[in-house]
C-alpha cells in the first residue's frame, strides 16, 4: 500500500489556490482608486530612472572625496570590503565649489525625489498582495529583490532626510550606514531597471496610444476614463471612439489598475500636479541650503535656512561650546602649532603664523549634509608649511588634529590638496580674527573638500609621505 | 529536460535571473561589510524592516482610509480643489516634520549655535497659502465655465 498519492494530496491542498485569494487586500477588487494604473506607474517610475541615478553617483562621489583611505577618515570603518571601493583621488585644481555642488544636487534631489518616491509605493501596493503570493522560482527571487528595493528606497531616503534635519533617531552610525544601505539599493533598483524597463516603455507608448485614440484633436486633458483602455477594454465609456487593439504586448493588466473603480474624484493630471508642487518646493529648500547668500532664505523649512547676522554669521558645523574646551587653551600665550615631517618638528605661535606670507582665497565650505557657504579665507598656504619641515608638498598628506575630541577630531588631506595652493591654514575669515566658532587660532580650509574635513581649533598637523 | 522546458519552469528568462542574482549579491556583499560593526547590523536590519512594514501596513493604510473616508464628505465638484493642496501640504509634512515638529532642533543648536522658531507657523502658513491658491482657481475656474 502506497502512501505516496495521500500525501501528495494534502500537500497539495495547502498551495494557496490561484483562483481563491482570501478576502481583503488580497482580492483585486479591493483596491478602488481609479487613479492606479501602469501608466501612472510606468510616469513615475520613469522620473525615478532619471533623478535617482544622480542621487547615486553624488553619494559614492562623496564617499571618494572623503578619502576613506587615508588615516582616521573612514571613522572606524574598515576600508577593505567587497564594496568599499572608491575610484580616484579626490581632484584638486577645479573649482572650489565642486565637492558643494555634488552634495547639493545629492541632498537636494532626494529631498524633490523623496514625494515621488511615496507616490510610486502607493501606485504599486495592489502588487504587495498579489495572489497567488509566489507563482514561480523566478517571482520568488523577484519579490526578494523588491523587499530590498523597497526596504532600500525607504532606508536611504528616510535616513538622509533625517540626518540633514539633525534628527538622529537611528542607534546605528549614519555614514557606515547610509553607504552600505545605498549599495543595496543601488543593486536592486538595477536588477528592478533591467527587468521592468520593457514594461515602462511599452506602458509610456500605450499612454500615448490611448490618447490619441481617445480623441486625435486632444491635446491636453483626455478624459480619464480612457486611460484604463490599454489596460482593461471593458471601461471604455459608450461614447468614446473605441480603442484599437492594444500592440504593446507587454501593457496587459498586470494587477495594478482596479477592475472596480471608484468614480473619479481627482485626475491623474492633478495627482501628478500636487507630486511636482510637493516636489518642486523641496528642491527650492535644497537649493537655498546649497547656494546659500540670498537665496538661503528659500530653506524655511529646514535648519540650515537659519543665519545669524554679521560677517562672521555664516553656518556653522559644531559650535565652540559644544566642544567643552576651556577658553585658556587657545589663548596666545598657551597654544602652539606643532608642525611635524618625519623626525622634523616646529612649534610655531599664533604670531610667528601672522608673520609668514598671507594669501587669501575664496573658498566654498560644502558640507555633506547639502548646505555650502563661500567665504574669504585668510591663512598661510600648506606647501609653505610642508616646506618649511622639509617635506615636499606633491608627496605627502596632511592630518591635522584638534583640540577638540570625537569624531572629525582628525582629518587627513591627500597629496593633491597638500600641494594646491589654495589650501590654506586660515588665520581670518574676511578679513577679520577667525572667530572661536569658526576655528580660532587657525583651521584647514582647502578646495572642493568636504567640510568637516576643514579641521577647526588645529593643534597639530603632520605631513606624511604617501 | 530542455533548457526551454526549464526557463518555463523557473517561470523567468535568463537576464532576469542573472539582474535578481547580482542584486542579491550585492546586497549580500553589504551584508558583510556591516558586520564589521555587528552592533549596527542588528540595528539597520531592525530599521530595514520596519520601515517596510510600517509604510506598508500602517501608513499607507492610515493615509488610504483618511482619504476615503473624508471623500464622502467633500462637496463633489469643490473636493478636488480640497484634496491636492492637503496632498501636497501632506507630502511636505512627510519630509520636513523633523523640523517642523522640533525633533532635531536640540541637536541643531548644539552643532549650529543657531536656535530657530517659527517653523510650525511657516508650515500652516505655507499650506494656508496652497488651500488660498487652490480656492482662487476653482473660484477662477467657475467663472470661466459661467460665462461659456
Amino acid at each position: 500500500m502506497s502512501k505516496g498519492p495521500d500525501v501528495k494530496s494534502r500537500v497539495l491542498a495547502l498551495r494557496p489556490d490561484p483562483d481563491r485569494p482570501p478576502p481583503g487586500p488580497f482580492r483585486p477588487g479591493f483596491w478602488r482608486s481609479p487613479l492606479r494604473s501602469p501608466q501612472l506607474t510606468a510616469m513615475l517610475g520613469l522620473v525615478l530612472l532619471i533623478g535617482l541615478p544622480v542621487v547615486a553617483i553624488t553619494g559614492l562621489l562623496s564617499n571618494d572625496a572623503y578619502q576613506p583611505g587615508l588615516g582616521a577618515n573612514a571613522l572606524g570603518r574598515h576600508t577593505h570590503g567587497p564594496l568599499d571601493l572608491y575610484l580616484f583621488g579626490w581632484p584638486a585644481g577645479g573649482p572650489s565649489w565642486l565637492y558643494a555642488l555634488s552634495q547639493g544636487a545629492h541632498v537636494t534631489l532626494g529631498l524633490a525625489l523623496f514625494p515621488v518616491v511615496l507616490t510610486k509605493l502607493w501606485s504599486v501596493i495592489p502588487k504587495l498582495f498579489e495572489w497567488p503570493p509566489v507563482r514561480s522560482p523566478a517571482h520568488l527571487i523577484e519579490r526578494l529583490t523588491l523587499a530590498f528595493l523597497v526596504g532600500g528606497a525607504l532606508f536611504e531616503f528616510v535616513t538622509g532626510i533625517l540626518n540633514i534635519q539633525y534628527w538622529y533617531a537611528f542607534k546605528f552610525d549614519f555614514t557606515q550606514a547610509h553607504y552600505y544601505g545605498g549599495w543595496i539599493f543601488i543593486g536592486a533598483l538595477i536588477a528592478h531597471v533591467t527587468i521592468k524597463f520593457p514594461t515602462m516603455a511599452a506602458n509610456l507608448r500605450t499612454r500615448d496610444a490611448v490618447y490619441a485614440a481617445a480623441d486625435p484633436t486632444l491635446s491636453h486633458g483626455a478624459t480619464p476614463g480612457l486611460i484604463a483602455v490599454a489596460t482593461d477594454a471593458t471601461a471604455v465609456p459608450s461614447d468614446a471612439t473605441p480603442a484599437p487593439t492594444c500592440p504593446f504586448p507587454h501593457a496587459v493588466h498586470d494587477g495594478l489598475s482596479s477592475p472596480n473603480p471608484e468614480p473619479e474624484s481627482m485626475s491623474r493630471r492633478v495627482l501628478l500636479g500636487s507630486v511636482a508642487a510637493a516636489s518642486g518646493i523641496l528642491f527650492l529648500q535644497g537649493i537655498g541650503q546649497s547656494v546659500g547668500g540670498p537665496l538661503r532664505a528659500l530653506a524655511f523649512l529646514l535648519p540650515r535656512g537659519a543665519t545669524r547676522p554679521g560677517p562672521l554669521g555664516f553656518p556653522v558645523n559644531r559650535t565652540w561650546e559644544l566642544t567643552g574646551l576651556k577658553r585658556s587653551v587657545v589663548a596666545d600665550g598657551t597654544w602652539r602649532l606643532k608642525v611635524t615631517a618625519g623626525q622634523r618638528t616646529v612649534q610655531l605661535s599664533r604670531q610667528q603664523l601672522l608673520a609668514m606670507p598671507q594669501f587669501t582665497h575664496e573658498l566654498t565650505i560644502g558640507c555633506v549634509e547639502g548646505w555650502s557657504t563661500t567665504q574669504h579665507w585668510t591663512g598661510v598656504r600648506m606647501i609653505d608649511l610642508a616646506r618649511l619641515v622639509g617635506a615636499d608638498p606633491s608627496r605627502v598628506s596632511v592630518t591635522a588634529t584638534s583640540l577638540a575630541k570625537g569624531a572629525y577630531g582628525q582629518a587627513t588631506l591627500a597629496h593633491e590638496q597638500v600641494s594646491d595652493q589654495r589650501t590654506l591654514l586660515a588665520l581670518k575669515v574676511n578679513d577679520l580674527t577667525l572667530p572661536l566658532d569658526h576655528g580660532f587660532p587657525v583651521r584647514m580650509i582647502a578646495a572642493a573638500v568636504p567640510g568637516v574635513h576643514c579641521t577647526k581649533w588645529i593643534s597639530e598637523i603632520q605631513f606624511d609621505e604617501v | 529536460m530542455s533548457m526551454g522546458r526549464i526557463w518555463q519552469r523557473y517561470g523567468g528568462g535568463p537576464g532576469q535571473l542573472l539582474a535578481s542574482i547580482a542584486s542579491l549579491a550585492i546586497a549580500a556583499a553589504a551584508i558583510i561589510g556591516w558586520t564589521q560593526r555587528a552592533h549596527d547590523l542588528k540595528a539597520v536590519i531592525e530599521w530595514f524592516i520596519a520601515a517596510i512594514l510600517l509604510h506598508d501596513l500602517v501608513f499607507l493604510p492610515i493615509y488610504s482610509l483618511a482619504d476615503r473616508v473624508t471623500i464622502g464628505f467633500l462637496p463633489k465638484r469643490a473636493g478636488v480643489y480640497l484634496r491636492a493642496p492637503a496632498l501636497i501640504s501632506l507630502l511636505l509634512l512627510a519630509t520636513v516634520f523633523p523640523t517642523v515638529l522640533g525633533f532635531g532642533a536640540r541637536s541643531a543648536h548644539n552643532l549650529s549655535g543657531i536656535t530657530e522658531h517659527g517653523y510650525v507657523a511657516r508650515y500652516l502658513i505655507l499650506t494656508g497659502a496652497l488651500f488660498a491658491l487652490s480656492g482662487l482657481a476653482y473660484a477662477l475656474r467657475g467663472r470661466l465655465s459661467d460665462e461659456r
